[in-house]
């Protein structure tokens, strides 16, 4: 059942008008790489390449590049936000409920939204928030116990917050929305929870539910027969990061999670669909479109969440536009995005699952690699590869930049008793003693998926990537560093030590006139220019 | 699942109010069985897959160092344990959870074999013959280079100190890598890392200097999960070995404050 909560509205329709013109009207959101001083999607543009065309700060004067103003919001945990930036303002989410407005120029505190939460809300990973959506007049963010809100940009006032589903069953919320057209479109999360997945779209006047797409089909619905028994019913496949959107092919594309439980696949024989998947579906409807498996019963926690970005590759002498996605399960994947059809796949990091992507798009299996009660090696870990860390795809240089994890894990499965609301995971992994994950910033042909250049961490990232027609990539890391490297050669070019991890990615603007580059980084906001 | 787990939790300080003093859940096969998925979660990197004990305590003893009741292993487990390596778990579980784990945790207790050597004859190895003493602390006294082992006893099970003192390289303590640091002109820097990044590292040399060096000044830096203590397993008599391990399980520190 979905419920709407509307606030009480204070000023007619006329007066709102009468203040002025809209913020951020649909048109701008379409058009949102051709402004390169706002940030005004979760990936820059609807096809999610987080590439600015600022060339202000470039890998001849990066050197030069300093603080320019810290907030910091006093909340503990992990700031997760890619900010908003248009109207001079910069919209940030945090931890725990907490969002804030700031002066984009002097770091100013504008407005504070702060809201309770719950004691019983079921959060695999922290109480995270990974950024707001806009259009008109109104930010969305989504809300940890499932709810997603509406507010005014101004003050941050609350429009209308709508539930999107029950906390007692594991649902919870951390995405940022994505606004196509008049909806915000939002996934749940919890499939550590034994929740069944979908993706919701909501009016965004209203608040009002439109349509809802189940990522785990139920009886009747194609797809059903690939779960055994009633495993679908907490059959997971959450969603924890936003889609993209192709508006002239009018698809919206999103990552799928995990199958539940995680490790204990006996629990649902089949290939436990739409998990592990890309699914692009019709905006307007919520009508599945086409899907693609990357990991069909999948028994290793690999979601298929990393942003599905939209760009054109080379496959069979031709130009296709494609949506290719840095998979957790270690490929990378290039797909036809009118059809779903695969035009790539190539492993970035070290796999034993898997000897390759075969041509009709499933995994060659190498046996002995699924988890066990005892423990059983395989590569990559559980976190992959490459995990949610935002990508970036530079037109310029052709390349697409993604961050991995580069590592094993050891597997263990258990039979685990399904308790409404209570971890459902069916085991765990636990790191190699001797042989700790390491990590790596790469440059990959998005034709090919081959890797151009890579910059070695000593640890997994954590960031995620910007890239700038300034030639450079900016990462952040665990250790606490934000740094520039050359986009053509993957070399440092600059680095600073923020003090806290970062577990956001950097994005960029321009503000009378100066390029401002920004990053959440421990607790804190930090915003970069030169000197 | 999004698989990034820090560790350094920020939750400390948190009140939880007040709380059962025995477990509301005692004796409930499924919330031990529910307490048992998690466990294996968040658990058991430390504690063990069989909650045996490993890097963290033997929890299947039924002795437990921060008080053995429901109320203080809830604590325990909600609150952590400063200047420990437990973290507080209360930002991430509800009560109940806690209560779910405490479940567990009974359910897995057995009789155990305590270490059967004699530890006076031990704590003269420690100092003498095995010369532990020049890298390891016990109460304030010692080297530096290596982890302090005031609370070995309290910290570590009797089977992970065993093959912590045989084979030493089998399992590093978390930032006690060893870091190699070959400069432009050839020469060579040992230590124990005290901290690495994609630019810089800062270890402790084998005088006990903390030194630091950025990559962009030297020839290479590595980083080589192996433990620079010589492995006891060749120099240790089997009687050796066990009175060097009562020893090292009767450090037990001081009592710890919450």
């Amino acid at each position: 059942m979905t419920r709407t909560i509307t606030r009480a509205v204070l000023f007619s329709a006329a007066a709102l008008a009468a203040l002025g013109a809209e913020s951020v009207p649909e048109s701008k959101l379409r058009a949102a790489q051709d402004d390169s001083s706002t940030w005004l999607l979760y990936g820059k543009n609807y096809l999610g390449w987080r590439y600015s065309d600022l060339t202000q700060i470039n890998s001849a004067n990066v050197a030069q590049l300093t603080p320019k103003w810290i907030f910091q919001t006093g909340i503990a945990g992990k700031h997760e936000t890619t900010p908003l930036v248009f109207d001079r303002l910069m919209y940030m989410t945090g931890p725990s409920n907490h969002a804030w407005a700031l002066d984009a120029v002097t770091g100013r505190e504008m407005w504070h939204y702060s809201k309770p939460v719950p004691a019983n809300v079921n959060l695999c990973c922290g109480q995270v928030n990974r950024g707001f959506a806009v259009l008109g007049s109104k930010l969305f963010k989504v809300n940890l116990e499932a709810t997603l809100v509406a507010m005014d940009t101004k003050t941050g006032g609350v429009i209308w917050e709508t539930p999107i589903d029950n906390i007692k069953k594991g649902y919870s919320a951390t995405l940022a929305p994505l606004v196509v057209k008049d909806m915000v479109l939002i996934g749940i999360a919890g499939a550590e929870f034994g929740i069944r997945g979908f993706i919701d779209a909501y009016d965004a006047n209203t608040g009002k539910r439109k349509w809802r797409f189940w990522t785990v089909p139920g009886p009747g619905d194609p797809g059903n027969e690939s779960w055994g028994g009633d495993s679908w019913m907490r059959g997971g496949g959450s969603i924890w990061i936003p889609g993209t959107y192709d508006p002239e092919l009018n698809l919206t594309y999103w990552g799928t999670g995990n199958p539940g439980p995680d490790m204990y696949g006996d629990e649902r024989p089949g290939d436990n669909l739409y998990t592990c998947a890309i699914v692009a579906l019709d905006p307007d409807t919520g009508k599945l479109k086409w899907h693609y498996q990357m990991t069909p019963h999948d028994v290793h926690d690999w979601d298929a969440i990393a942003d599905p970005v939209l760009l054109d590759v080379t496959a069979g002498g031709r130009k296709v536009k494609a949506v290719v996605q840095a998979n957790r399960n270690g490929f990378y994947y290039a797909l036809d995005r009118a059809t779903g059809k695969l035009l790539a796949a190539k492993a970035y990091t070290k796999v034993t699952w898997a000897d390759s992507i075969g041509p009709d798009g499933r995994p060659v299996l190498i046996a002995g690699q699924d988890p066990t009660e005892e423990g059983n090696k395989s590569c990559p870990g559980l976190g992959g590869g490459h995990n949610w860390q935002a990508t970036a795809y530079s037109p310029k240089t052709g390349l697409y930049y993604i961050q991995s994890t580069d590592g094993c894990q050891t597997y263990f499965k258990t039979k685990q008793e399904f308790i409404e609301g209570a971890w459902y995971q069916g085991s765990t992994v636990s790191p190699l003693p001797t042989e700790p994950a390491t990590g790596s910033v790469l440059a990959l042909d998005p034709s090919t998926g081959a890797t151009k250049w890579k910059f070695p961490m000593v640890s997994p990232p954590t960031s995620g990537l910007l890239a700038t027609a300034g030639d450079l990539v900016f990462t952040g890391d665990r250790e606490g560093y934000l740094a520039a490297l050359d986009a053509k050669t993957g070399a440092v070019k600059w680095k600073f030590q923020t003090g806290g991890v970062i577990i956001a990615p950097p994005m960029t603007y321009l503000l009378d006139g100066k390029q401002y580059v920004a990053v959440a980084a421990g607790s804190s906001m930090i915003t970069f220019g030169l000197r | 699942m999004k698989g990034i787990w820090l560790v350094a939790w920020a939750a400390a300080g948190i009140c939880f109010g007040q709380t059962a003093k025995t477990n509301p859940l005692a004796g409930d096969p499924q919330a031990a069985e529910a307490g048992r998925g998690v466990f294996r979660v968040y658990c058991s990197p430390c504690h063990g897959i069989k909650a045996e004990g490993a890097r963290g305590p033997d929890l299947t003893l039924g002795v437990f160092n921060a008080g053995s009741g429901d109320a203080d292993l809830f604590a325990v487990i909600a609150g952590g344990v400063p200047g420990t390596e437990m973290p507080a778990f209360a930002a991430r579980f509800a009560d109940e959870h806690v209560w779910r784990l405490v479940a567990y945790i009974r359910s897995v207790k057995k009789e155990s074999a305590a270490a059967k050597g004699d530890a006076e004859a031990g704590e003269k190895l420690f100092w003498g013959k095995g010369a532990c003493g020049q890298c390891h602390m016990v109460n304030a006294k010692g080297g530096r280079l290596g982890p302090d082992l005031s609370r070995a006893g309290r910290q570590r099970s009797l089977a992970y100190l065993r093959s912590s003192v045989v084979t030493p390289g089998a399992e590093i303590t978390p930032g006690f890598a060893t870091i190699t640091v070959v400069k432009n002109d050839g020469s060579k820097v040992v230590g124990v890392q005290r901290s690495i990044d994609n630019y810089s590292a800062q270890l402790m040399d084998m005088k006990e200097n903390i030194q630091s060096f950025w990559r962009s000044d030297v020839k290479s830096i590595g980083r080589e999960f192996k433990s620079l203590m010589p492995d006891y397993g060749k120099t240790l008599s089997a009687t050796e070995l066990d009175d060097m391990l009562a020893y090292l399980t009767r450090l037990k520190g001081e009592e710890t404050k919450r």
